[in-house]
């Protein structure tokens, strides 16, 4: 076994709250109101179910072979060379990921704070830091997470109620405006972001009860979307579902509009550190996942010596990002069918079905 | 050991060494206050920054015996878009020029003819300055405008911006302005301020009284389609738009005494609602726009005893008619004038038939403009006051 740690249900919670949510709420809201204009809350609601479904379908694959990752069992039920094909396609996937989240918080820093600052830097400390975490296993990296993570979220909350006064329920009439095409359209986005649950397949072996798994997944999918949910409610009752559309991170705009009796103000500082912390939360589970798959798929006896140039690999990934608009455009079209047909839900329902009819792995729990 | 030794020296050096990457002292930057924006003959535009002096900002030299030291300073440069026109205002501002305490956005009459959009998209667009500068519209240029100076506050965009904070009249922040240029419902109306002659400070020396002083001043209400400035509001039409946009309850109502017409009676409002009810048939567009209000009694010039509960009815329904009277004033302006709906009726509409909506948003301008608006008012006096009657009368 490579991981020695185990975490609890609550770690797990936590961790999954932070694979998704960091950037859900940075980048997410402006694509989504693009498309279904003030119905977007919706579009989350429908991403929502999306995402359960994924949840379950994660879980109902990963405990029929407990104790194992994807990378182990997805050769077992493809046979030796498929499951290796389907594991290198996983650590792309992994890698591609955590390099737009980078690309996502480098532009967001530079755009909004430090235009001075060369990205590389912020891709060079983001990936140092977090290869600290992953070098010292899912442990540390669970509890770093339960520390800052409730921080992280409280705050987000305290701003956001703070955020009321400026606040009118009308803008989010009338509801079904643009259709159900628009509002579908809308919650592919989100969908794919809660189906980045997909990496839970590399943490359910070392949860110190697996059946509680299921229950892990749903609070985990559904927390997030109630965070999700409550920043594009906020963006779109302070700035209308056109301007809300036309800024690239509104929840940032948001927190920057808020003012209290004049001296309650300017507290975006508070909302881009609780986004540093997240961000680099969800830079490392990414981290992590793709540190264990491959040295699982490598069939090496210990990750740590791959957590070096999986992170060189990263920083050169994430530096080949050109600039914003291709970014953005990339999250927004390419992004959602690439990441949620092929990897979170295709695959492994793929898995799942072979699995089911070659009667690999016992029966789920 | 030599492990300690080597944390605690980076642990030193990450104390000492942070936060130097482009770090900015503040007698290295150049605090904007207010921000102006004229548009010239030759199709260059004529940025104006009002900015800080900190050192007349500290409490010392308020008090100090040498007197108040101005504490702002007024550069324009032009250019053909803001940033460039910042690029040679920094040819004579010796400092870096910093846009995050901007308070004030004030374009000139003819930029604004011009249209505001381009203007505001720097704004927006760039980190430093905020969603929630208040932008106003200037009757001649706002380089005037700025290089006013202002007895109570330090600065006169200061003056400005508590005078929008204040909500006395009209006032928008540029996200709000956004959210107007954006959306088809309604048409943008940006508070207008002008340099008005505001007092005089009086010195110890009654012969050498100093000349009335220009100063900053509300001026009512500037309309805009879509980003062009088309025309004005004056205060009185103001305080019915802002009935009709249902913002800032506040203000007077000055009504006739019901017994003596000739004599007037002040209510102070204190609080008030708007609803905007549209009414669609196909064909046929109607508003219902339902006005509640409350407000005290603070002022009598009349004899007559007004502390009865009739006459005090009396006094509600003047006060109704009256606010019904400035909400038409300014409705008839928009409608029949201006044919632009700045009040968000179009908004109302959508909300309630957005069907009907893809079809009318294109020409809602006209389509507000040919609409029948039904005002009713309702209103309620609450509070008189301290006394029952005129003071000093005899009793009759």
């Amino acid at each position: 076994m490579l991981e020695q740690g185990k975490i609890d249900s609550r770690q797990a919670i936590l961790l999954i709250i932070s694979l998704v949510l960091p950037t859900a709420i940075l980048t997410v809201p402006a694509i989504t109101v693009k498309h279904a204009a003030q119905d977007a809350w919706i579009s989350i609601i429908v991403a929502t179910m999306a995402g359960l479904l994924i949840a379950r379908l994660v879980t109902d694959l990963s405990l029929r072979f407990p104790g194992k990752t994807l990378f182990e069992y997805a050769e077992e039920i493809l046979g030796r060379v498929p499951g290796k094909v389907v594991g290198f396609l996983y650590i792309w996937w992994f890698l591609h990921a955590n390099a737009l989240i980078m690309d996502e918080y480098a532009s967001f820093l530079c755009s909004a704070h430090m235009p001075d600052t060369p990205v590389i830097v912020f891709f060079i400390l983001g990936i140092a830091v977090a290869a600290c975490a992953v070098r010292n296993g899912l442990e540390v990296l669970s509890r770093f997470n339960q520390l800052f993570l409730p921080l992280f979220l409280g705050l987000l909350l305290v701003v956001f109620i703070l955020a009321t006064k400026d606040m009118k329920v009308t803008r989010l009439l009338p509801v079904f405006d643009k259709g159900a095409i628009a509002i579908l359209k809308g919650a592919a986005t989100p969908a794919s972001w809660l189906g980045e649950i997909v990496i839970f397949t590399m943490i359910i072996p070392f949860l110190n009860k697996p059946k509680e798994a299921y229950r892990v997944a749903a609070l985990a999918t559904l927390f997030t979307s109630f965070y999700l949910l409550v920043s594009i409610l906020v963006a779109i009752m302070i700035f209308g579902p056109n301007v809300t559309g036309h800024w690239i991170f509104p929840t940032y705009n948001a927190v920057r509009v808020v003012s209290i009796a004049n001296f309650l103000e300017r507290m975006e500082s508070i909302a881009v550190a609780v986004w540093m912390f997240g961000g680099f939360a969800k830079v490392g589970v990414f981290y992590y996942a793709a540190v264990l798959g491959s040295a699982q798929w490598l069939g090496l006896k210990d990750y740590r010596p791959l957590v070096a140039p999986v992170g060189v690999i990263l920083v050169a990934l994430a530096a080949l990002c050109e600039n914003i608009v291709e970014l953005l455009d990339f999250l927004a079209t390419a992004w959602p069918p690439y990441a949620l047909s092929v990897f979170e839900v295709g695959m492994p329902l793929v898995l799942l079905i072979v699995a089911l009819a070659r009667g690999k792995g016992g029966e789920g729990t | 050991m030599k492990k300690i030794a080597v944390l605690l020296l980076i642990l030193l050096l990450t104390g000492l060494t942070g936060g130097c990457w482009s770090r900015r002292e503040l007698t290295e930057v150049a605090i904007v206050l207010g921000t102006g924006v004229d548009w010239m003959e030759d199709g260059r535009i004529r940025l104006t920054v009002q900015i800080a002096r900190p050192g007349a900002f500290t409490a010392g030299s308020e008090a100090g015996a040498r007197g108040r030291e101005p504490a702002s300073w007024v550069v324009s440069a032009e250019g053909r878009t803001i940033q460039e026109a910042e690029r040679y205002l920094a040819m004579k501002v010796p400092r870096e020029i910093y846009w995050g305490h901007c308070i004030i956005l004030v374009l000139g009459e003819e930029m604004a003819r011009k249209g505001t959009g381009m203007i505001t998209n720097f704004f927006q667009r760039d980190r430093q300055p905020r969603e929630n500068i208040w932008v106003m519209v200037t009757r001649g240029e706002a380089k005037d405008f700025l290089e006013t100076y202002s007895s109570l506050e330090k600065t006169s965009a200061q003056a400005a911006g508590f005078l929008e904070r204040m909500k006395t009249g009209y006032s928008v922040q540029l996200w709000k302005l956004a959210e107007m240029l954006a959306s088809k419902g309604i048409q943008p109306a940006v508070t207008a301020v002008e340099v008005k002659e505001a007092g005089i400070t009086p010195e110890p020396d009654r012969e050498k009284k100093s000349p009335p002083q220009k100063q900053v001043g509300l001026a009512g209400v500037a309309v805009f389609k879509e980003d062009k400035l088309i025309g004005w509001l004056d205060p009185y039409e103001t305080r019915g738009l802002l009935w009709l946009k249902g913002e800032a309850m506040k203000g007077v109502i000055i009504v006739p005494s019901p017994g003596e017409p000739d004599k007037a009676v002040s209510i102070r409002i204190r609080r008030g609602s708007t609803k905007i009810l549209p009414e669609y048939d196909g064909e046929y567009l109607r508003f219902m726009v339902r006005i509640r209000v409350e407000g005290d009694m603070v002022e009598q010039q009349s004899r007559e005893d007004l502390a009865k509960p009739e006459k005090i009815k009396t006094l509600e329904s003047e006060m109704a008619d009256e606010l019904k009277k400035r909400a038409t004033a300014a409705l008839e302006k928009a409608q029949n004038e201006y044919g632009v709906d700045i009040f968000g009726f179009g908004d109302a509409f959508h909300r309630k038939y957005k069907k009907e909506w893809r079809d009318l948003k294109d020409r809602w301008d006209e389509e507000f403009s040919r609409a029948e608006v039904n005002i009713a008012v309702e209103a309620q006096i609450r509070e008189i006051g301290l006394l029952t009657k005129r003071a000093g009368v005899p009793e009759e």
